[in-house]
């Protein structure tokens, strides 16, 4: 290697990134992307656009509409509707639930007898129909235990002292923003470096290097080097993000976090090196990019699904994608905070320099310095 | 005519012979959508319990038989609260049991009895439902409905089983009808530019509009030959899905939908010099669309500003058509709405486009 055949290619790249506005991408895209899925995903459900039926007009009735009422989670309103007129609205996407309180509600109540509320849930969107039944069923029968059971029976009763750790309030952000971290330090570097190399290529200015007396080793380095640099900067920028607008604790080290991630940028641009050989347009290239990065990066970062409750055949897969011990560690410096001194995040830490090493090697021997 | 047919011919026959496109184009219509149906899953199912029990253990166990598949994993005992606490940063358990010593003379004394609970929030939609099946389990054990009799009937309508995959396939195969028909039109007009022969065509004695209108159909054909591949392969073929409203709705809509987004491809062609400004730009002007269009957050929940802007993302229209069409079995004249906002988007962004990109300086 070179060092100055290396330092005139490396000014080169860098030169033509920001020339041909490559840079906008390079620092618009990953922040957008963490900017609008952080706030874009939600799995609070808030205004269920609900409908009432209130059959039985009685204090009872009235206790329960109130609270439905007075629910952030819920834009209720009361009308008196046939059963399939209500349907009909859910069907049209005008209601997505509907509460149907039965005649004799609370004469049942009173008297002990069994009654029953229904409930219609507009089921195509699978996780807000989920959140929005628990919602229901809670309210429902908050209200009802409330009006029918004494204070001896209650204390019976078993209370639960849950304490949810490391993300007290259960805010989405918490959970969202280090797995769309990943995900963004996955895709992006990944399809730069893929499009840096398969440029070359489909421009035929390719043969430049296969002609010239440079070596593959500092073709490699001059390629790679300024995607690692610039998309460096992005983990900073990214870490501002997350700590300012999204207001995430860090209670980990800011080392491990900057280490890891810069090892996370070598495998995410040796991705995009094994593209850039396989293929040979640059249309191809970028779609076959974000495929192969967006679907695991969302699957194995542990955003919307902890490995523990995978599958045995997923849990296999996801130990073979890399994903899965970046975001470990990404969980562990903002919301856990127990650093290297967890055996675990250091030996995922090995994992993933294995895997930027190994990676990078098989993408650098594949790389021929002539015309396949 | 002659040459309108010709240009077609040619940008079909140019995508079937470019091999790697086309194995990309087939893999997303196909696997991609199979694997995101069939791997993404926001249920919390399978979860890891870590349990110190230091009662005696008859009514503890008795709950604890009723933490079974396929929501909770078999019961892990620990001995001390660290070595549950290390499993639990560890992410080995998700879900931490803890019953104190007087947890079952309580019980019997009806004086508060009291379940610890530790969850690990860092994925805190399961953590949400895994407090709350464990809730219902206790309500069940302590047979509270004797207590008050009403009971609540819920139907989840469209998916009673709550299942993800018919919702995670038709969204993953909504996007990528987005990301391609965008960016094939895009690249297919932006690669002529690359090689400087789109001015040669602008020039040459057929009608400008033709040419630009039979490239973008040739990209709207291809992905319309995808959509049938996916929609009777995967969709219907692999999960199953459902249709509760009619087909040739959702395929005329599905139509209409590519010729919006060629029009956006249209757009990011006549501003882009080369294919890497299309990877750029489309990404740019895509995601904020996908992100009004209400995919992740319904449009009545989003602040009123971006409400208000989410009228102008096309992949609204045709997102909550479609999930109408197959879930909601929507008949055809409610439809409209989603029809309309397709086409007239579609038309201004394709005149826009078109009127653009046929400029020859």
């Amino acid at each position: 290697m070179r060092i100055g055949v290396i330092k005139a290619y490396f000014k080169k790249e860098l030169l033509d990134i920001y020339r041909s506005k490559l840079i906008l991408m390079v620092y618009i895209m990953p922040s957008m992307l963490l900017i609008l899925f952080g706030y874009g995903i939600k799995t609070e459900v808030t205004h269920t656009r609900t409908l009432i039926i209130d059959n039985d007009q009685s204090k009872a009735s009235y206790d329960l509409v109130s609270t439905f009422e007075h629910s952030k989670y819920f834009n209720s309103e009361v009308k008196n509707l046939s059963e399939n007129r209500a349907l009909d609205l859910i069907k049209q996407d005008k209601k997505d639930l509907i509460i149907i309180i039965p005649e004799e509600f609370e004469k049942h109540l009173l008297k002990g007898l069994k009654t029953s509320v229904g409930v219609y849930i507009d089921g195509s969107f699978p996780s807000r129909a989920k959140t929005t039944e628990n919602y229901v069923n809670g309210i429902i029968y908050d209200t009802i235990m409330k009006r029918s059971v004494s204070k001896a029976e209650s204390k019976a009763l078993i209370t639960i002292n849950a304490r949810n750790l490391f993300n007290q309030s259960l805010r989405d952000e918490d959970m969202i923003v280090p797995g769309v971290i990943s995900l963004v330090l996955l895709i992006a570097p990944a399809v730069l470096s893929a499009l840096l190399i398969v440029k070359e290529k489909e421009n035929g200015t390719i043969f430049n290097f296969y002609s010239s007396s440079v070596k593959k080793s500092e073709f490699l380095a001059a390629k790679l080097l300024p995607v690692l640099l610039l998309h460096g900067i992005n983990i900073f920028i990214l870490f501002l993000w997350a700590i300012y607008l999204f207001e995430l604790p860090f209670r980990g080290s800011f080392l491990l976090y900057t280490f890891s991630s810069l090892i996370y940028i070598i495998i995410s641009l040796s991705v995009g090196l094994l593209v850039s050989i396989i293929t040979s347009s640059q249309i191809v290239a970028y779609v076959l990019t974000l495929i192969i990065t967006i679907i695991p990066g969302f699957l194995y970062s542990g955003m919307l699904m902890p490995i523990s409750s995978m599958e045995e055949e997923s849990v296999i897969v996801a130990h073979i994608y890399p994903v899965m011990y970046y975001t470990h560690i990404l969980y562990d410096v903002f919301l856990v905070g127990d650093g290297l001194s967890a055996s675990k995040n250091v030996l995922y830490l090995i994992i993933l320099v294995g895997y930027a090493a190994i990676l990078l090697t098989v993408g650098s021997l594949l790389l021929k310095k002539r015309i396949a | 005519m002659k040459a309108f047919l010709a240009i077609i011919r040619k940008e079909l026959l140019e995508f079937l012979r470019s091999y790697g496109l086309l194995i990309v184009v087939l893999y997303s219509f196909t696997l991609d959508v199979y694997i995101a149906g069939n791997g993404i899953n926001l249920d919390a199912r399978n979860v890891s319990v870590g349990v110190i029990d230091y009662s005696p253990g008859f009514i503890s166990n008795k709950i604890l038989s009723d933490l079974h598949y396929p929501q909770f994993q078999e019961p892990v005992f620990f001995t001390s609260q660290e070595k549950l606490n290390l499993a639990i940063r560890n992410k080995e358990i998700m879900v931490g049991i803890v019953f104190e010593s007087d947890f079952e003379k309580r019980y019997h004394t009806g004086n508060n009895p009291v379940l610890n609970l530790l969850l690990d929030s860092t994925a805190s939609t399961q953590s949400y439902l895994a407090l709350n099946y464990i809730r219902h389990i206790l309500m069940r054990f302590q047979d509270t409905s004797s207590l008050a009799p009403a009971e609540i009937q819920i139907h989840k309508l469209f998916n009673p089983n709550t299942s993800y995959s018919h919702f995670m396939a038709l969204s993953e195969f909504l996007s990528i009808i987005t990301l391609l028909a965008v960016i094939l039109t895009a690249a297919v007009f932006v690669k002529e530019k690359e090689n400087g022969t789109w001015d040669i065509m602008l020039l040459m004695p057929t009608d400008a509009k033709a040419v630009i209108l039979a490239k973008s159909l040739s990209q709207v054909i291809i992905v319309m030959v995808g959509t049938f591949v996916c929609v009777g392969t995967v969709l219907f073929g692999i999960f199953d899905l459902p249709i509760n409203g009619s087909l040739a709705a959702f395929m005329l809509l599905t139509f209409f939908y590519a010729f919006t987004s060629a029009g956006i491809g249209l757009f990011i062609a006549s501003v882009s010099r080369n294919i890497m400004q299309v990877a750029q730009l489309s990404v740019l002007i895509m995601m904020p669309l996908i992100f009004l269009s209400g995919a992740w957050t319904p449009v009545y929940a989003m602040h009123p500003i971006l409400e208000c802007l989410s009228i102008i993302s096309p992949l609204r229209y045709y997102i909550q058509g479609s999930e109408s069409v197959f879930f909601r079995g929507t008949a055809l004249i409610d439809l409209w709405e989603y029809f309309a906002g397709v086409i007239v988007l579609g038309g201004v962004m394709f005149w826009y486009g078109f009127r653009k990109i046929g400029k020859l300086f």
